[in-house]
């Protein structure tokens, strides 16, 4: 080989050198997704931690990032630090680039102090994760469910979760209640929408439409109408009571179940004890009466709370048009007692509207109601005086005999009131048929009299 | 031949106010009473309503009841007067109000002329009808008015009475009372004033006098009684005068008119 070219050789071979090396040293300050991946492709590559046994993955899917939200960015844009190699990087500041996010998590339940000290914390990458960055519509329940699986596990049960399932889009979700993630407050925290005071408005969101009602065959339409008026809901919104009954008070939270499943809180035999977990007093007496213990039977026909008071227009029992109401209420079953009792003046001043006379629960008692038979009913015959003396403070034995439900028709059972009721029909019709007979004849006898007269000038002569 | 100009006296003053008391208490309890009865319907919720509610309208009630016991009272005493006076015929003869044989014969006489087989009966004083209405307000008054006060006072009477007797009270007060509404304002409105002969209204029971022509064709008995007897000065009357006229319009068409509606209103709701 001529002295020449070998220099030639060396010269180029030192230059090439040279060339490939530059790179290398530029890539030493600001590393390629490939620098990077070249380690941490690795599946096995760990770091360990301050837990021993416990080592955090340093492992990257390349795929998962770049078919994620992150996708268009490199290595860089997050972990700005980093170089290649490298020691343990500062955790990524996500609130970098999301500037907007972060301030609201931090003012939330999920950013507070007790929360973020929870493992798992609810973190950014805990629910959008890290390399494979899911951007919020791409959450789901399960998301929730990481941490708050009791509850999801609850929803996914309950006429929400299921209605989803069944792919219903309108049925609310975990953020249709509680309101988008970042900003989710507690529900101790007033300014939360399922806040005991502002939750009714919540459910209203979807539930104050009677169109929605209808489309999900939901029987009562109006219900937020109707609550807000009723006395639950004026102490809600009105008097500010962290103790009058809400929504989820009757319906549950997570769990709301139609009223036609057997483990729903609102299901017929269920009610009782629903109202009773406030209404503890009411609750103890019902149960011992003889609606409370047919309903307990599985008696189908005795009334639970609801059917009295209503579900959703529960108003105040002192008031007059509620005491009025009620008396068709009880008629709904009783029919032939209602009958009679319209027959009496009592019955009669309450069809007028004034609750001040005796009304069905003023004798028969309202939760405590019993059949007259049992020596606890105020209609049994010891208690009758007492009970008539209520309204007729000088009520005697004698005064009792007064029969509230008589039927004047039945002459098996009120023989005296029968032929009392007959006599006086018959002379009606008998007065009237004599009498209606005399005009009809004497009409026409009576108008020739007065055309004779007028025909005349005169009085026809006798 | 008769003077039309010239009247005679039929009711006397104490005869007029006690029947413009029956009016207006008879009227009042109606009008009060029936919303009760028929609190079911709609025109008996709204009268009821209209005169105050419930309340107000058994306080009018029992205050229209006080009047009808005070008419009773007053209406018996004047009898007691008579009675007391020696004055003759007042339970027996052509002046009573006592049922006699004359009026059974009247009555079967009326009915022949009804059919066209006889002459129209010369009435006495008081034709076999108005001695009826006399009596029914007499019975009616007596039966509606207790069963009323039975009802009014439960305790003070269930003191000696069983309970029992207000379910009866109840029944006899109600249907005497549809019995009284019904036959005033449909039989005593024809047979006193709607009558084609006496059509629209005869004001005798306001102004006290009738005219010679119609006494001698409503009561020619006792017109020629008396004229017989030499005593039609003793009943001499002038002419009504124009505001007693008037006066008789106003309540008698009033009047009519209550009792018509009310008793469409009944009759209306007992066709369904």
């Amino acid at each position: 080989m001529p002295q020449g070219l070998r220099r030639a050789l060396v010269a180029a071979a030192v230059l090439g050198g040279a060339l490939l090396a530059a790179p290398a040293a530029w890539a030493a300050e600001k590393p390629t997704a490939e620098d990077c991946l070249a380690c941490h492709a690795d599946r096995d590559l760990k770091r360990e931690t301050p837990r021993p046994g416990r080592p955090v993955s340093l492992f990257v899917d390349g795929a998962a990032l770049k078919g994620s939200a992150h996708g268009g960015l490199d290595c860089l844009t997050c972990h700005t630090t980093a170089t290649a190699p490298h020691e343990r990087l500062p955790r990524v500041r996500c609130a970098d680039c999301h500037a907007a996010v972060p301030g609201g998590l931090a003012g939330g339940a999920h950013g507070s102090r007790r929360a973020q000290a929870r493992a798992p914390a609810p973190t950014c990458t805990a629910c959008h994760g890290t390399h494979d960055v899911r951007p919020a519509a791409a959450l789901s329940i399960d998301t929730c469910a990481t941490c708050h699986a009791a509850q999801v596990r609850q929803y996914r049960e309950s006429i929400h979760g299921t209605s989803r399932g069944r792919g219903d889009s309108e049925a609310a979700t975990c953020r249709s209640c509680h309101g988008a993630a970042h900003g989710l407050r507690a529900k101790s925290d007033p300014r939360a929408p399922t806040y005991h005071l502002n939750l009714p408005r919540t459910c209203a969101t979807c539930h104050a439409d009677p169109e929605l009602a209808k489309r999900h065959n939901i029987a009562v339409g109006a219900v937020y109408q109707l609550y807000m008026d009723s006395i639950h809901g004026r102490a809600v919104t009105r008097s500010g009571l962290l103790v009058a009954a809400n929504c989820s008070d009757c319906h549950g939270a997570h769990d709301i179940k139609p009223r036609t499943e057997p483990t729903s809180r609102v299901f017929r035999a269920s009610i009782p004890v629903t109202c009773g977990a406030c209404h503890a007093g009411v609750l103890a007496e019902y149960v011992q009466s003889i609606h409370g213990r047919e309903a307990a039977r599985g008696n189908a026909g005795a009334p639970v709370c609801t059917d009295c008071h209503s579900a959703h227009q529960i108003r105040r029992t002192e008031a007059a048009p509620w005491q009025l109401d009620v008396i068709r209420e009880c008629g709904t079953c009783h029919a032939e007692s209602l009958r009679t009792y319209r027959d009496t003046f009592h019955g009669k001043v309450t069809t007028l509207g004034l609750a001040r006379v005796a009304k069905c629960a003023d004798c028969h008692g309202s939760h405590t109601i019993q059949p007259a038979s049992d020596p606890r009913s105020t209609i049994a015959t010891a208690n009758l005086v007492a009970t008539c003396r209520q309204c007729h403070p000088a009520a005697t034995p004698k005064f009792t005999e007064f029969q509230p439900h008589a039927d004047p028709t039945n002459r098996a059972r009120f023989p005296g009131l029968y032929y009392s009721w007959l006599f006086m029909t018959l002379l009606l019709v008998g007065t009237f048929s004599f009498f209606g007979l005399h005009t009809l004849l004497w009409l026409p006898r009576s108008l020739a009299e007065r055309l004779g007269r007028r025909r005349s000038g005169a009085p026809p002569e006798p | 031949m008769s003077d039309p100009g010239r009247y005679y006296f039929r009711f006397n003053l104490y005869h007029r106010i006690l029947h413009g008391m029956v009016i207006v208490s008879f009227l009042g309890l109606a009008l009060t009473g029936l919303p009760l009865k028929f609190a079911h319907t709609g025109w008996g919720a709204g009268l009821s309503h209209a005169l105050g509610g419930p309340f107000t309208t058994g306080y009018l009630h029992r205050l229209f009841a006080i009047v009808t016991f005070i008419y009773f009272g007053l209406h018996l005493g004047y009898v007691a007067r008579l009675v007391l006076r020696r004055r003759p015929g007042v339970f027996w003869g052509p002046d009573s109000m006592v049922p006699q044989p004359h009026d059974l014969v009247q009555f079967s006489q009326h009915v022949r002329y009804f059919l066209g087989l006889g002459p129209r009966p010369r009435f006495g004083r008081w034709a076999y009808w108005e001695k009826f209405d006399y009596w029914a307000v007499f019975w009616g008054v007596a039966i509606i008015g207790g069963s009323g006060l039975l009802l009014w006072f439960p305790t003070f009477f269930a003191r000696s009475l069983p309970g029992w007797i207000f379910n009866v009270a109840i029944i006899v007060h109600s249907d005497e009372a549809l019995l009284a509404v019904g036959f005033i304002f449909t039989i005593h409105f024809f047979n006193g004033h709607l009558r084609p002969e006496k059509f629209p209204m005869d004001p005798v029971i306001f102004t006290g006098r009738v005219s010679e022509e119609d006494w001698r064709h409503e009561h020619p008995e006792e017109y020629e009684r008396l004229r017989r007897e030499g005593r039609l000065a003793e009943v001499a009357a002038d002419p009504p005068p124009l505001w007693m006229r008037n006066f008789s319009r106003v309540v008698g068409f009033s009047a009519l008119a209550i009792g018509m509606i009310l008793v469409w209103l009944i009759i209306m709701t007992a066709l369904g």
